[in-house]
């Protein structure tokens, strides 16, 4: 059975690259894999998302209803990738880029917004384009895994390497590749850059390293 | 000498898109002329990448009609040329392709169909089958490979050039915006080494010696002053078209040897998703078996009609609202065979919709 993989996200923040090299790694490996991005007419801004499938036969349809594990970077991106949770699947979020309500807005009536605690300690004037707003994670999710790449990233590493942590997560949530594979994948893409900056792979590798050291479990549902 | 774009056998992970730009310099195309329009785009983005390297050329037209036209120029000139399009642009190439049936210029057009009516989506569909099979304001004399993965695209883009300069007829190939931008797995080959001769691109124009004298005259014609002309012109393509069908058409088919309840009729990469549905309908005790045609035009009539005849109905898959149940329905004209159809228009279609519509269906 195809071990399918949804990734998505802001645009810029990098889903699509991991999503090839997490299907280059797969190929190189002897797998069969197949991904495709979802695009639409927005040359910029929109929700980026990526399909992975990987199996060890001929994939067919290059979509699919639902994933084993669906990674969400970003408010939008957790609506968008609803569809394609059920109780099987896994779903990774970033914590510290989603804002999950607490409290359910359905059933109290009240905007999510308001619920959250965090909106009510604000103390300066909001400003609308900083206002972090709430969206309530699937439910139905089999296993939800809050990661805070974004801000591990950020102290502990660089920014820039965010989607590499993500990649991590995703590769050990899922065991579908190995991790030499997946290096390697990585040196294919950026031999070029960790040639002249060899403090650049460390820094990927470090990256990947503390992106699988945050989820726990291997293998998908 | 020049060197060649592919030597031996090569394992790839590529986009379809890439794919076909690959097939086109392994095929020995001489030029590529294109205008820009998502999902394509990116044939002439590898094309103008790959062939300076191998001595091949490339021109981006003011738009599609004049992309049409001066492919034809270069064919008529003697060169293995083609292009690319889909969707709003495909429309715009209607006349050229038109004008190509008419003269009997061979070419070849890559198709990666993205959503319609008008711009509607970037991203996939299967709404240009009609168009492809029958636009322009002619009778259809056109050879329309739907591709359903990368091989098929590697392989079928070779064969196009092939199949257009042998029967002289315009050939398409269907991809879609999926197979477009998907990455998989495929083998690429150099077509010699298996076998495969590329038919010789020769001028049509232009020849040399004294036209009458030394050869006879060549008198490339797209009007006519009297009904009864025309009428001889063009029952004599219908007559060639006629003829070559059998030998141009093809089409796959799984686990149709036997009686079955249900016969799935998909063409494209919703044929994949047909076949993935095959063994789940049979853990739910559904006998099914399912017939992809390869071409749409010709059509393997008599093969698709052996199949249906095994089955007590037939379900159509496709995403679009009709066009290839059309195709179907004459198809299978005269068969009392009920004949139902899952259509989704623009948006992709998987083996698990499949089972769940036959089940509800059943």
């Amino acid at each position: 059975m195809a071990v399918r993989i949804v990734l998505a996200g802001e645009g810029g923040q990098g889903v699509q690259v991991i999503a090839n090299i997490l299907a280059e790694a797969a190929y190189a490996e002897g797998k069969e894999a197949v991904y495709i991005p979802n695009f639409g007419v927005e040359q910029r801004g929109g929700v980026s998302i990526a399909f992975v499938q990987i199996d060890d036969k001929r994939i067919d349809s290059p979509k699919f209803p639902k994933a084993d594990i669906v990674v969400a970077l970003s408010n939008r991106a957790v609506d968008r990738t609803r569809q394609y949770v059920d109780e099987r699947t896994t779903f990774v979020y970033d914590d510290s880029l989603v804002a999950a309500a607490e409290i359910h807005e359905d059933v109290i009536g009240i905007q999510a917004v308001e619920a959250d605690p965090r909106s009510q300690r604000q103390t300066e004037a909001v400003d609308d384009s900083k206002q972090r707003k709430t969206v309530r994670l699937p439910e139905s999710a089999g296993t939800i895994i809050p990661l805070s790449a974004n801000d591990i990233a950020k102290k502990e590493l660089h920014p820039r390497v965010f989607n590499v942590m993500i990649l991590g997560a995703v590769l050990k949530a899922t065991g579908v590749v190995s991790v030499e594979q997946v290096k390697a994948a990585l040196e294919a893409r950026l031999g070029g850059k960790f040639a002249k900056n060899p403090e650049l792979r460390d820094l990927n590798y470090r990256a990947l390293e503390r992106g699988m050291g945050l989820v726990e479990h291997v293998g998908v549902n | 000498m020049k060197e060649k774009p592919v030597k031996g056998e090569r394992r790839v992970f590529m986009t379809g898109n890439e794919v076909c730009a690959w097939a086109a310099l392994a095929a020995d195309a001489d030029i590529m002329f294109g205008y820009p329009i998502t999902p394509q785009t990116d044939i002439m983005q590898y094309w103008t990448r790959l062939a300076p390297k191998y001595g091949k050329k490339f021109l981006q037209t003011e738009d599609e009609i004049s992309a049409g036209f001066t492919t034809l120029g270069a064919v008529i000139a003697g060169k293995r040329a083609f292009s690319a399009t889909t969707g709003p642009g495909n429309v715009l190439f209607q006349e050229p392709m038109s004008m190509a049936e008419m003269m009997r210029i061979p070419v070849v057009l890559i198709i990666p169909m993205r959503g319609g009516p008008s711009t509607a989506t970037v991203i996939y569909s299967q709404q240009e089958v009609t168009m492809t099979a029958f636009g322009g304001n002619g009778e259809g004399f056109r050879v329309v490979y739907s591709t359903a993965g990368h091989q098929d695209l590697y392989d079928y883009t070779i064969k196009a050039f092939n199949t257009a300069w042998k029967y002289r007829f315009p050939t398409f190939v269907l991809s879609d915006g999926y197979q477009g931008k998907m990455r998989e797995s495929l083998t690429i080959y150099d077509p010699a080494e298996r076998g495969i001769e590329m038919v010789k691109a020769e001028p049509m124009l232009g020849l040399p010696g004294i036209p009458g004298v030394d050869r006879p005259t060549r008198h490339l014609r797209n009007t006519y002053n009297t009904e009864e002309e025309l009428y001889e012109v063009v029952m004599q393509i219908a007559r060639d078209f006629e003829k070559a069908a059998p030998e141009i058409v093809e089409w796959q088919d799984f686990d149709t040897d036997s009686e079955m309840d249900v016969l799935i009729l998909a063409h494209g990469v919703v044929s994949r998703a047909a076949q993935g549905a095959l063994p789940l309908l049979k853990n739910e005790g559904i006998k099914a078996g399912h017939f992809r045609p390869i071409t749409l035009r010709p059509m393997p009539e008599e093969q698709m009609r052996a199949a249906a005849a095994r089955a007590n109905r037939v379900v159509v898959v496709e995403s679009a609202y009709g066009q290839f149940l059309k195709l179907v329905k004459e198809t299978l004209y005269g068969m009392d065979k009920p004949i139902d159809a899952i259509l989704r228009p623009g948006v992709g279609i998987t083996a698990e919709e499949i089972v769940a519509e036959i089940k509800e269906r059943r």
